[in-house]
């Protein structure tokens, strides 16, 4: 009996361990040049070699030591995992002692960097996703002296500068968040994009009489909220800031009067009563809505049409528009929202920092970031990048449509993001109202910004 | 009679059965269904397909997952039998009132919110090197599995007569060898309920491996899985394929183990 | 059975070195280094729990972010903060129905099933296995499949109800249902740990109480509540406790069914600290509700100890 008991564990440990054996054994083949590592790392499962497709390189090729950067990027779709891969396997083509690992870790992507920074144990390089400046600034290299560094776009240059002249990462790709919509739907029901917020509810009335309810005008989701949160902040850029009624400097300076967020909130609410958003807002997943859309029961969503390829799948054939917000207030022009997608910034204690600025220039390349924007499907964040997709007529369109930076990014504390979306959502609950939604959002600001 | 009630009962359990299946069916017609197959969840496809099964299997790169979960969850488990039977003897034998503290400190453990102590945790590990190393993550599974762990074999160990050690003793076995000798054999039940419960309990986590195997290629298998539920992705076929292939190997475990398990769990949990 | 039931606080049991007296007594006393045995798991808990758990109670006393450098003290600022939070009525009131809920619901159903299988039924291992088998499944895996039951657009649970009525319910949004929902989806997913250990407690019966009784003229409600009720209690005092605590810091099924909405109607404290510690950027006030989590626990699992402990001290 003793025996089966320690022959038991003694085998899950041989087991184990030869699996770890194998582990080092697949990585080296995989990369054929981490022999040399693994050995010395003995039973260190990270001995790995990286997934690159250059298992052909020599090792040693020029005697110089083996760098490791690890990239972590927010991009989802796994197509578009592919693309950068493929980028990072040509760089280790022309740099055979630099591998590039890249991790995408999805949802979990700014937890895993916020752990990260509290601990300042950081990736070589990651993507800052619309946060360069405010959340990622202090752990960022200058990289104003690159030589890409002069080609970034006039719109976008100033986003990921800090108020000192820091360059902080390279925009790969930017967001141009406006209304993504179903063509063939305003077609069928002959509407225009429309211009002003009020034709814009024009239209859901007549999408939605019209096809008897078949169509929900608007889809939001409660569960990723992040959907009616980005609502209020795309539109609070243009119910405040406008050449009317610019409220820029009350809400920077912190005297804001927040009883005007109720108008805002109202709108919303007034949305959901009247039935032009998805009954099931509040349960719904983001990940539910391509697949509705593809169907034809959507035809708005707010934001950038980055479910696209989701749709597709379901129906290949849907033709989908893009087109910049409406209006709030009389005389304003139409806007888009937006700032940095897809970055790439360099850790500044980062062991390899060259390396890494390196591979960042070698994503600028022209040919590079073309390959991006056709993927990604957005405007590159560099100036004279062709780039071929279903929407490049679109972006061609509205080119001279202004972009803002996101409301929250600039207007608001860290933290009230997640305060917006979450309150919004309880709004369309029915749990508070838009008054004790803009008390909410006071009180949440104030302390916010006194922290 | 007699017979009848039987039968009744019997029917009766089937349909127990079948309603606790319920969600399992629902996972398996997922796993078979094409992605622009809308067609109501009951309704199990008409036509065989299994791209969910093999995207998920390369997607997500079940091998490697897989081979990370069983390093992972082969040498923990191994570890927790070891550290916690050899924590729980003194434990159960020695009812000081130092020990009893100790015993409470121990299972008070159960109780600690996992979040509360991430970030100084995720500090300490990138402090002493163990980030994306199996070794990390095992010392903590490790640690977090012995308060159950060590509850149940102190309790095991407590319903084996004194008797015994007296015996050994007598016969000039010494305080060790007593334990190794004549114990851990009769150990056997309850090991086989803390490999279960253990088992699936580090096969499964998600709250540490997300923060503590980030490496592509130390990723465990929800991990990987997870990626799939990303914002964009609304792969929900091949999850459902990862998550059946993925929960195999701990129904097969289970299955083999299930006799001792019970048994276990009536001298270890609850006589103890 | 007191004899061999480890600590208790109430234990009244002898000192257990004393039965072997004499020589051996003197034997005993002097293995005091035994305790050697347990230091390796006490370094590990030191380490990897108390110390991480310290710092933890120590950020409870700061506004960190939760990423940057740089923090700032502001004593129980967070704590005052905690006990006027209007949300908090919310989520203590939900963390108590998953943990009380569940466990109430886990215990009477895992009971009855027990008793049920132990009828010595042909179809006994199968239907053992089958509840037993949604403990095996990742409980974050677990929530997205009730998802697909409970979901508005194509859940299988509307499938049904629309064969009866025009529009499809959305379950998941009810605001003051949905939590029992999520109860429910715990309950079901654990059950199986419940019955396991009944069935285990019934084994430890011996037949021949139950003869006695039947011989006395018992029937069979009888027989249960004098026979098995009192017999099985030490299983009850784990299921309970050990559901208890499980159902008190769901999370995982949570994030998956509702992500805590709508709103926060349906976050329990776990999955409020992450959204608090994570989304709003508010680590120091996540982690004073993970204290409060802790002392919550505690008081709750020491109390049904207690109370379920002298229960079968009684029988």
């Amino acid at each position: 009996m003793r025996k089966t008991w320690i022959t038991v564990i003694a085998l899950l440990l041989i087991v184990s361990t030869a699996l770890v054996g194998c582990s080092q054994r697949s990585g080296g083949n995989d990369g054929g040049n981490v022999a040399n590592d693994s050995g010395s790392a003995g039973n260190d499962a990270d001995g790995n070699a990286p997934k690159t497709d250059d298992s052909a390189e020599p090792v040693k090729s020029d005697g110089g030591e083996k760098i490791r950067l690890t990239v972590y990027s927010t991009i989802g779709e796994l197509k578009n995992q592919d693309m950068m891969k493929s980028i990072a396997a040509d760089f280790t083509k022309e740099n055979p002692n630099i591998q590039v690992e890249f991790q995408f870790p999805g949802a979990e992507y700014e937890n895993i960097l916020k752990v990260k920074m509290a601990a300042n144990d950081l990736p070589d390089v990651f993507d800052t996703h619309g946060w360069a400046v405010i959340r990622y600034g202090k752990y960022l290299a200058d990289l104003k002296d690159e030589p890409w560094a002069g080609n970034l776009t006039d719109t976008i240059k100033p986003v990921v500068t800090d108020k000192d002249g820091k360059l902080e990462a390279l925009v790969l790709s930017e967001a141009k968040d406006g209304i993504s919509y179903n063509a063939d739907l305003l077609e069928k029901y002959g509407i225009a994009p429309p211009t002003r917020f009020a034709e814009l509810m024009d239209a859901a009335d007549k999408l939605k009489t019209e096809s008897n309810g078949d169509v929900t005008p608007f889809f939001m989701s409660g569960i990723d909220n992040g959907m009616i949160g980005g609502f209020l902040d795309l539109y609070a850029t243009s119910q405040y800031i406008s050449p009317s009624t610019n409220d820029s400097a009350s809400l920077l300076d912190g005297s804001f009067d927040w009883k005007k967020w109720t108008p805002l909130a109202q709108k919303l609410l007034d949305m959901q009563k009247k039935g032009y958003i998805n009954k099931d807002v509040l349960t719904a997943k983001y990940t539910d809505m391509p697949q509705r859309f593809a169907q034809g029961k959507i035809a708005f969503v707010f934001g950038a049409p980055s479910f696209a390829d989701e749709v597709y799948k379901v129906n290949k054939d849907i033709k989908i528009g893009i087109m910049p917000l409406t209006t709030m207030v009389d005389g304003d022009s139409q806007t888009f929202s937006g700032g940095e997608r897809y970055t790439m910034g360099a850790w500044k204690d980062g062991k390899h920092l060259e390396e890494s600025k390196k591979l960042i220039q070698f994503f600028a390349k022209p040919e590079n970031m073309s390959k991006i924007a056709n993927a990604t499907k957005l405007p590159p964040g560099l100036k004279d990048i062709p780039s071929q997709h279903e929407f490049t007529t679109y972006y061609e369109q509205f080119k001279d449509v202004r972009v803002f930076p996101y409301f929250d990014r600039v207007y608001l504390p860290n933290g009230m993001w997640d305060v917006m979306c979450k309150t919004g959502t309880a709004l369309v609950a029915g749990d508070v109202t838009p008054a004790q939604f803009a008390d909410k959002m006071k009180q949440e600001y104030d302390r916010l910004r006194n922290q | 009679m007699g017979r009848n009630r039987k039968a009744w009962a019997t029917i009766a359990s089937l349909a127990i059965c079948l309603v606790h299946i319920l969600p399992f069916y629902i996972l398996l017609t997922t796993s078979f269904k094409a992605s622009d197959d809308l067609s109501s969840k009951w309704v199990f496809p008409g036509y065989l397909y299994l791209d969910n099964f093999s995207n998920a299997w390369q997607e997500a790169n079940m091998l490697t997952a897989f081979r990370s979960n069983v390093v992972v969850t082969a040498i923990s488990v191994a570890l927790i039998i070891v550290v916690g039977s050899v924590a729980a003897y003194p434990l159960a034998r020695y009812q000081t009132r130092w020990n009893k503290f100790i015993y409470a400190l121990f299972v008070s453990a159960l109780i600690v919110p996992p979040l509360t102590i991430l970030v100084p945790l995720y500090k300490f590990m990138v402090d002493i090197g163990g980030m994306n190393h199996y070794w990390g993550i095992i010392l903590l599974f490790v640690t977090f599995n012995l308060p159950m762990t060590i509850f149940l074999y102190t309790g095991f160990i407590g319903t084996i007569p004194r008797e015994l050690d007296e015996a050994a003793m007598i016969d000039g076995a010494g305080r060790f060898e007593l334990f190794f000798r004549i114990l851990l054999p009769l150990l056997k039940p309850i090991t086989a309920t803390v490999v279960i419960l253990t088992g699936v309990a580090v096969w499964n986590d998600y709250q540490f491996s997300v923060f503590f195997l980030q490496h592509p290629h130390t990723r465990t298998i929800t991990v990987a899985l997870a990626s799939f539920f990303g914002q964009y992705n609304s792969n929900i076929g091949w999850v459902a394929a990862g998550s059946l292939m993925g929960a195999l190997p701990m129904i097969v475990l289970y299955l083999f183990l299930q006799r001792y398990f019970i048994s276990g769990l009536a001298s270890g949990a609850i006589k103890g | 059975m007191a004899n061999v039931r480890p600590f208790t606080t109430n234990d009244v049991r002898p000192d257990p070195a004393a039965p072997l007296g004499g020589p051996a007594g003197k034997r005993m006393r002097g293995s005091a280094w035994l305790n050697l045995l347990y230091v390796p798991a006490l370094i590990l808990f030191g380490v990897f729990i108390f110390y991480p758990f310290i710092k933890g109670v120590q950020i409870s006393f700061t506004n960190w972010d939760g990423y940057n450098q740089d923090f700032k003290w502001i004593g129980g600022f967070n704590y005052k903060r905690m006990f006027s939070d209007p949300d908090m009525g919310r989520v203590i009131r939900n963390t108590v129905i998953y943990g009380v809920g569940s466990a109430f619901l886990q215990n009477v159903i895992g009971l009855a099933y027990a008793l049920f299988l132990n009828m010595n039924l042909r179809t006994r291992g199968l239907v053992r296995t089958v509840i037993y088998l949604p403990v095996i499944i990742s409980s974050l895996i677990m929530g997205y499949i009730w998802y697909f039951f409970f979901q508005y657009d194509g859940g299988a649970i509307n499938d049904i109800l629309l064969l009866f009525q025009d529009e499809p319910s959305n379950l998941l949004g009810d605001k003051d249902f949905n939590s029992w929902i999520i109860t429910f989806v715990n309950t079901y997913q654990y059950l199986g740990i419940a019955m396991v250990l009944f069935l285990a407690g019934l084994q430890t019966i011996p037949k021949d109480y139950y003869e006695a009784a039947t011989i006395d003229g018992a029937t069979a409600f009888d027989r249960f509540r004098h026979v098995t009720w009192p017999l099985i209690a030490p299983s009850l005092t784990i299921s309970m406790v050990l559901n208890l605590i499980g159902g008190l810091k769901l999370f995982d099924v949570i994030v998956a069914m509702t992500n805590s909405g709508p709103g926060y109607a349906s976050a329990s404290m776990s999955s409020i600290m992450y959204l608090l510690y994570f989304g709003r950027e508010d680590a120091g006030y996540a982690a004073t509700i993970g204290i409060l989590m802790f002392v919550m626990i505690s008081i709750v699992s020491l109390v049904a100890l207690f109370l379920l402990r002298r229960r079968e001290v009684h029988a």
